[in-house]
């Protein structure tokens, strides 16, 4: 009944080790980051959030695929993301309406990290926030890296 | 005070019927409380006492220490400073045991004294005062209450606070599992809220947290604030006591109004009795007292307990009295946190219940669960 009283399974650990927002992280600060996500399934089909909608949380995918899609077209989607991914990062950063919708492609498990819990790492320990914070901005600047590029070879093509 | 951010948008805001939810669950939760105080005082302590102890708790994670462990240490450390604390204090107090009642009367008496002196000039001044004969009648009613005061409200006070001391020693008790088990107990209550309103959810969660701990423990640095200015203050003033007599005026401040008041007589009766010769003592420490309560209400508090919980000064004394009429000092202390958690709370319900689109991605989420625990059975 007391279910939430047992303490978290530390196998994950090593799961989120392997993503790129956390790989600087020492296995100490590792359990801190465990401790603040929250872990949701998710049904082929069902809505993650929604394109508009106010962004607090960044999601990992543990298992299974996830479809990032503007609102209302599916079959045109922006990316397809599978395990050890992550999106709506920027919601750690500020809490600005979504870019777009995401949906789960089929059954998956997502961890959620909240905007809040980062924001509150950031004041209660600083250096290993620091390190998502730092790969989270190389993270965005691949992203704007890999659209200046697409702008530009579309460009070329016209 | 900077804190996170609220990640409230400023939009949502609640209507006239939320409103009016928030105002009548406020009512309702101040009458409830009030029927289980013994339990709510040592739950509060032990959520001011958990956000105290939260940081160097995780400094001690931060270190390698498990959750348990870290806040075993913090808890431990801090019981063992508390009885230290306790019995010096006791100590202290048993060797002037006879000293109090006489000290209590004599104070009393000085500031009867001061009061019937002022009433006295101003008969002197008014002509229409000394035909009422106000000072004569006003210090009739004093004597008579002065003389009854010890056996009416001191005695009971102290049986009281010793009836309440076995509660009181739960707090730490609380705190120990609101540090050890509270994360546990948030993921358990989010993995209890459905996909579509899972994230507004986890923002209401932290919006109330950062309520109730912008609130209590800036609450905890205006008291050592005001001690400090209180404490400098009369210390600059001659009177006797100036940091214990600012701490005690600081904790009574914990009641809005009726607390700064308080406070500020006690402080007037210290000075009248010290200072029997010189009203201009008391008159000052007077003036001290409202120097303190503007600086409180426009620099200290904003960057303190800070305007987190965004209220309106009519609406908040308002509340204040609707709270001291529904569950008396007790109401006066709780109505304002408790308000500015109902008014998180209630904003938030508003906004997700009239969310079409939330409602529809749960109904969509339902019956994709209904249609998949359905597969085979066709």
């Amino acid at each position: 009944m007391l279910g939430f009283l047992r303490p978290a399974r530390g196998s994950q650990l090593e799961d989120l080790k392997a993503l790129s927002l956390f790989a600087d992280l020492s296995v100490r600060e590792l359990k801190i980051v465990q401790g603040v996500l929250h872990e949701r399934d998710y049904l082929a089909g069902e809505v993650i959030f929604d394109e508009g909608e106010q962004g607090n949380a960044l999601y990992i995918v543990r298992t299974g695929r996830v479809l990032i899609c503007r609102k209302g077209r599916p079959d045109s989607p922006i990316a397809e993301l599978g395990a050890g991914s992550f999106f709506g990062d920027l919601a750690l950063l500020d809490s600005a309406p979504r870019a777009a919708q995401a949906r789960a492609l089929e059954a998956c498990k997502l961890a959620v990290f909240f905007g809040s819990d980062f924001l509150s790492l950031l004041e209660t320990e600083a250096r290993l926030a620091n390190k998502i914070l730092l790969q989270l901005s190389r993270h965005l600047g691949q992203r704007l890296r890999g659209a200046t590029m697409l702008g530009q070879h579309a460009e070329q093509h016209l | 005070m900077s804190g996170p951010r609220s990640l409230e948008p400023a939009a949502n805001r609640p209507g006239p019927v939320a409103w009016a939810g928030i105002f009548a669950a406020t009512c309702l939760l101040l009458v409830a409380l009030n029927h289980i105080l013994w339990l709510v005082i040592p739950a509060l302590m032990a959520l001011v006492l958990s956000y105290m102890l939260e940081p160097p708790m995780r400094r001690l994670m931060y270190a390698g220490v498990g959750r348990e462990g870290a806040a075993a240490i913090v808890t431990s450390v801090f019981l063992l400073v508390l009885m230290a604390a306790t019995l010096a204090l006791l100590a202290w107090a048993g060797a002037r045991a006879e000293d109090w009642q006489a000290g209590v009367e004599r104070y009393l008496r000085g500031g009867a004294a001061l009061l019937e002196r002022t009433l006295a000039a101003l008969e002197a001044r008014w002509s229409m005062l000394a035909r009422a004969d106000l000072a004569a009648s006003v210090t009739t009613w004093l004597n008579e209450y002065s003389d009854t005061f010890l056996k009416r409200q001191v005695q009971p006070l102290a049986v009281s606070i010793l009836a309440w001391l076995p509660a009181a020693l739960l707090g730490p008790f609380f705190a120990f599992f609101f540090l050890r088990d509270g994360r546990r107990f948030h993921g358990f209550i989010a993995r209890a809220v459905p996909n579509a309103y899972f994230e507004k959810t986890l923002a209401l969660l932290h919006e109330m947290h950062q309520t109730g701990r912008s609130y209590f423990t800036g609450l905890v640095k205006l008291t050592v604030v005001d001690t400090l200015a209180l404490g400098i203050g009369l210390w600059a003033l001659g009177l006797p006591g100036p940091w214990l007599l600012g701490l005690i005026a600081a904790v009574f401040a914990w009641v809005p109004y009726v607390g700064s008041i308080a406070g500020c007589v006690l402080v007037v009766l210290v000075a009248a009795t010290d200072f029997p010769h010189d009203p201009a003592i008391a008159y000052w420490a007077i003036m001290l007292f409202i120097l303190v309560r503007l600086l409180d209400d426009f620099v200290f508090m904003p960057a303190t307990v800070g305007k987190n919980l965004r209220l309106h000064p009519l609406v908040s004394v308002l509340m204040l009295f609707v709270g001291g009429a529904v569950a008396g000092v007790p109401g006066l202390a709780l109505v304002l946190p408790l308000l500015g958690v109902t008014m998180v709370v209630g904003a938030a319900l508003s906004e997700i219940l009239t969310d079409g689109r939330l409602r529809a991605r749960h109904a969509y989420a339902r019956r994709l669960r209904e249609a998949e625990d359905a597969a085979d059975l066709a």
